[in-house]
């Protein structure tokens, strides 16, 4: 059963058509990879998904319910969140603060906040709980993204780059968490620019190119795809 | 409830300094007796708009809109209507309530940013003001002289000095009490998510429009309350000293200079600025027009360039220092 239907969502920016009559379906509990060049429209199409901008035209369905026009944080509780691809912190907040925030969503206050030390101990920030964003190094505010998105308990999570500027070492630990979290039931939605990555995170990929969706098939199917080598892989290196 | 909540209820520190400022009627001569009470009202004051302007973030210069509407409404209600004034209270709190979260939801709905909150509280308190000044109800430019206080207090009578000065500690620690309580339970964390970020808020599920907007009405319905306790104790209420936005600038300088994001900033800011001011008055006042006002502002502007964050984190920087 699709979790997520996107139907022909399409957003305009003044003369650019940043996303342009985009279709496709995620399945429960799969994970599905969208990769495509700089500033081809996939921030803008998690933007759209999630309430953050509303599509020119098109429909997002939700667990069998359009969603389009809903404010982001009612979208939250139906169970869609997201990551930002710029880290958007709660500065002030330690980070144990800021994904109780997050689990207050559907727990009370004292199971929050055991709820909040469960998932920061997930994500590998058990040592860093009562640090402010300002003392977190980049890679942390990334695991501090994933574990805000985390604790709201979310049926599907769209994921934006959370792990550009980690070595294929480094996302090992957070590709454990997606993994566990997948085989517990949850969908995932990622935008990955590091292929190997990408390659092996992902069941089936969306190539977007220009705003448009240009390919859609297994990761194998998508490597050895001609129009993606002529959109996306002959135009840059495959590390960005 | 987060459990350090309970853990401050049972501090001792907060018990004796209760205990310590309730018997302060009993010894204390009474010019500075009416410091003090005067410091209370300032520190009920100062945590109400820390609600918004710390927890929140926002800063508003509404304020006086409700410490107004608590003077001049329930002594209106009363003198005009013969309402009693505890029930007055309770009409103009509810009547404060209602105008914050609308001031709130306008804000929300015109996506007015930072700035543009400032300005549009500021506007509905000039407004608040000139509504006060012309129309004859709430007593006009003169004002309402409330009845003499004959100790009757079913009828909102004190009865003297200390009846006033425990009644206004009373609502000073109710404001200081919300103020911790919201801290400690998901609406502080929802304020301070959105102070730290609006999107990221909304990101994890919080109605940003909500949490502001309750905000809000707590914080105006606690304003109302002191206000019009703080009326009947001068026996006057005044609008100009009531319902002009001057007293919200007051109000925001002594939270700022206490510290804004510190639980124990505005208590900190209104329970040593108002009595240093009111002592400044005291000695320079008759010395030269205006001499007091010059001192006490030049005192703040250090205050603020040596201690940005406020007098409260330093207090406890120290307070760390000397314990280790
Ligand atoms: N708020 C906005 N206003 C105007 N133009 C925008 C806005 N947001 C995005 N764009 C433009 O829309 C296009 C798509 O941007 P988007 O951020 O969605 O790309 P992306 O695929 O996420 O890129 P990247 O891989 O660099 O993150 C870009 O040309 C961008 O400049
Ligand atoms: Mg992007």
């Amino acid at each position: 059963m699709a979790i997520l239907e996107v139907q022909n969502v399409s957003r305009r920016f003044g003369g650019l058509t940043a996303v342009s009559n985009v279709s496709f379906s995620v399945e429960k509990g799969e994970i599905l990879g969208v990769i495509g060049p700089n500033g081809a429209g996939k921030t803008t199409l998690f933007s759209l998904i999630s309430g953050f901008l509303p599509p020119n035209g098109g429909d997002v369905v939700f667990k069998g319910q359009s969603i389009v026009g809903q404010p982001p944080h009612r979208i939250a509780k139906r169970g869609l969140t997201r990551s930002f691809q710029v880290v958007q912190v709660f500065t002030d907040m330690t980070v144990l603060d800021a994904v109780t925030t997050a689990a207050l969503l559907n727990h009370p206050m004292r199971a929050a906040i055991a709820k909040a030390e469960k998932v920061i101990d997930q994500v590998g920030l058990g040592h860093k709980a009562l640090e402010t964003p300002a003392s977190l190094s980049l890679q942390d505010k990334k695991l501090l993204e994933v574990a805000k998105c985390v604790a709201t308990e979310p049926e599907l999570i769209l994921l934006d780059e959370v792990m550009a500027g980690l070595t294929l070492a480094e996302t090992q630990a957070p590709l454990k968490v997606i993994r566990d979290l997948r085989d517990a039931g949850m969908t995932f939605v990622m935008v990955e620019h590091v292929m190997p990555v990408i390659m092996s995170a992902a069941d089936r990929m969306v190539v977007i190119s220009f705003g448009q969706k240009v390919a859609e098939g297994s990761p194998a199917e998508i490597v050895a795809d001609e129009k993606v080598r002529e959109a996306y892989f002959g135009e840059e290196d495959l590390h960005d | 409830m987060k459990p350090e909540f309970f853990g401050i209820l049972r501090s001792p520190v907060l018990w004796l300094a209760l205990v310590f400022t309730a018997v302060l009627p009993l010894w204390l001569p009474s010019y500075y007796l009416h410091m003090a009470t005067l410091a209370l009202v300032y520190v009920g004051f100062a945590y109400a708009w820390n609600i918004v302007g710390g927890l929140t973030g926002q800063v508003s210069l509404a304020h006086s809109l409700f410490v107004g509407i608590g003077a001049m409404l329930a002594s209106a209600l009363l003198l005009r209507l013969g309402i009693n004034m505890w029930v007055g209270m309770l009409i103009a709190a509810l009547v404060s309530g209602m105008a914050g979260a609308v001031i709130a939801w306008v804000d929300y709905r015109f996506r007015l940013g930072h700035l543009s909150f400032a300005l549009i509280t500021l506007a509905f308190a000039e407004v608040g003001e000139l509504v006060v000044l012309g129309w004859d109800f709430l007593g006009g430019a003169s004002g309402l002289y409330l009845p003499k206080d004959q100790g009757n207090l079913q009828s909102f009578q004190f009865g003297g000095s200390s009846g006033y000065f425990w009644f206004l500690m009373l609502l000073a620690v109710l404001a200081l009490g919300v103020n911790l309580a919201i801290l400690n339970s998901p609406l502080g964390f929802f304020l301070r998510a959105i102070r730290g970020n609006e999107g990221a808020a909304q990101a994890v599920g919080v109605n940003v429009l909500r949490n502001k907007m309750l905000a809000m009405a707590i914080s105006a319905v606690l304003c109302s309350l002191i206000g019009t306790a703080y009326a009947r104790y001068l026996t006057f209420a005044d609008p100009y000293l009531l319902a002009s936005p001057n007293l919200t600038i007051e109000i925001v300088l002594l939270a700022t200079i206490g510290g804004v994001s510190s639980a124990f900033g505005p208590l900190v800011g209104a329970g040593l600025l108002i009595p240093i001011g009111e002592m400044l008055r005291g000695h320079f006042g008759s010395m030269l027009p205006g001499l007091h006002y010059f001192i006490y502002g030049l005192l703040l502007v250090v205050v603020i360039i040596a201690l940005p964050q406020g007098l409260a984190p330093a207090f406890s920087r120290l307070y760390r220092r000397f314990s280790n």
